[in-house]
């Protein structure tokens, strides 16, 4: 069961783990669309430390303008569920 | 690294080649091999977190096989596989 | 080349620790020679470049490599590498361009598009490419329309992509060896139009 669906808006967490993870500091706090679902995967953070925990896992595109204020491209990322909140 | 600034532009041209000097070669290999071991795992996590874990300063002055070089070195240490020399 | 950590120059260091893995029974010599053989001889931008040729002369092939990339590469005897990521192809468009970083490290399909070019694995590369892709492209020569969608796929260890570049206008006619043969790993990547 995932928690998003395709064309969902969601919001990346502002969160500053210790250690590996696949959030990249450019995302945190920002507001994209689901694009879709990648799968349920491990997730890497836990997966250093020695221990498998799997979650779905969402393409995510973000708007430049919301990432840096300005551009008209936009970046594509994989995120982890537990990277996400929903955004209004 | 995504988003920074101040690194320049782009030197675009390539010569397609894998290495550019043997020991880069050698160390690939030695990955590889150790990632078959499960030494590294499989998605390279672990190798990827000790990447990051070379200090900022460090990391920057690297090239990308040092890296690769000076993380697999942290790794085994951490780890206590290889006798002290 | 030369630096980094500890006293002995980088090859010496190099050399020092393959000798201390071959003694704790890590790895032998034959090993690390087969792994370099192996990629030597399986990994070519050739591979992607069949794949786009192919897309661009059967239509029915192009809907399987946009609907499953590690099938479509099975289909023409690519393996997507040891550890079995997930490949998505891209497809540009008249409207859409599409380029491919990996900002954490440098996570490439090797298999399929060849040796990483060395700028791949740059900082300034995998710095702004998410950030400013049109002006990276014109670094390379690529000024697209300014109404031309960018999208910029941030790749990690999970998920790799591939472009499917727009087939040249002036390939009609031509076979999948020739039209192969006009497909760069800049265009698999993104930074060159095909």
């Amino acid at each position: 069961m995932t928690r998003f669906a395709a064309g969902a808006r969601v919001r990346a967490r502002c969160a500053d783990p210790e250690g590996h993870t696949r959030l990249p500091r450019y995302a945190r706090g920002h507001v994209g669309e689901v694009l879709e679902i990648r799968g349920t995967w491990q997730l890497p953070d836990q997966a250093v430390r020695g221990v498998s925990q799997r979650e779905p896992v969402y393409a995510v595109r973000f708007p430049a303008a919301e990432l840096w204020g300005s551009g008209s491209h936009s970046v594509i990322l994989d995120m982890w569920e537990s990277y996400l909140e929903e955004a209004p | 690294m995504g988003g920074q600034t101040g690194f320049g532009p782009i030197a675009a041209d390539d010569d397609g080649q894998f290495f550019h000097a043997d020991w880069e070669a050698r160390v690939y290999a030695v990955v590889r091999t150790l990632q078959r071991r499960g030494v590294i795992n499989k998605e390279f996590d672990n190798l990827r977190d000790a990447i990051e874990r070379i200090p900022p300063a460090e990391y920057l002055s690297l090239s990308y096989y040092e890296r690769w070089l000076r993380a697999t070195e942290m790794l085994l240490a951490e780890k206590g596989l290889l006798a002290d020399d | 080349m030369s630096g980094g950590h500890g006293e002995l120059p980088v090859a010496a260091r190099v050399r020092r620790l393959e000798e201390r893995l071959i003694a704790a029974g890590l790895v032998t010599d034959d090993e690390l020679d087969e792994v370099l053989a192996q990629v030597f001889a399986s990994a070519a931008p050739a591979n992607g470049a069949r794949m786009v040729a192919r897309a661009w002369t059967d239509p029915a092939y192009r809907d399987r490599l946009l609907a499953d990339g590690n099938a479509a590469a099975a289909e023409l005897g690519f393996g997507a590498g040891s550890h079995g990521y997930l490949l998505k192809v891209v497809e540009n468009t008249a409207s859409v361009h599409n380029m491919i970083v990996c900002t954490l490290c440098s996570c490439y399909p090797t298999a399929l598009l060849g040796p990483s070019p060395s700028w791949y694995k740059s900082f300034a590369y995998r710095s702004r490419a998410v950030r400013e892709p049109r002006g990276v492209l014109a670094e390379f020569g690529l000024e697209l329309p300014d109404d031309t969608e960018i999208r910029v796929w941030d790749a990690n260890s999970e998920t790799r992509y591939l472009v499917l570049p727009q087939r040249p206008e002036a390939a009609d006619g031509m076979d999948e060896n020739a039209l192969a043969s006009l497909v760069t790993s800049n265009g698999l990547i993104g930074t060159a139009v095909r």
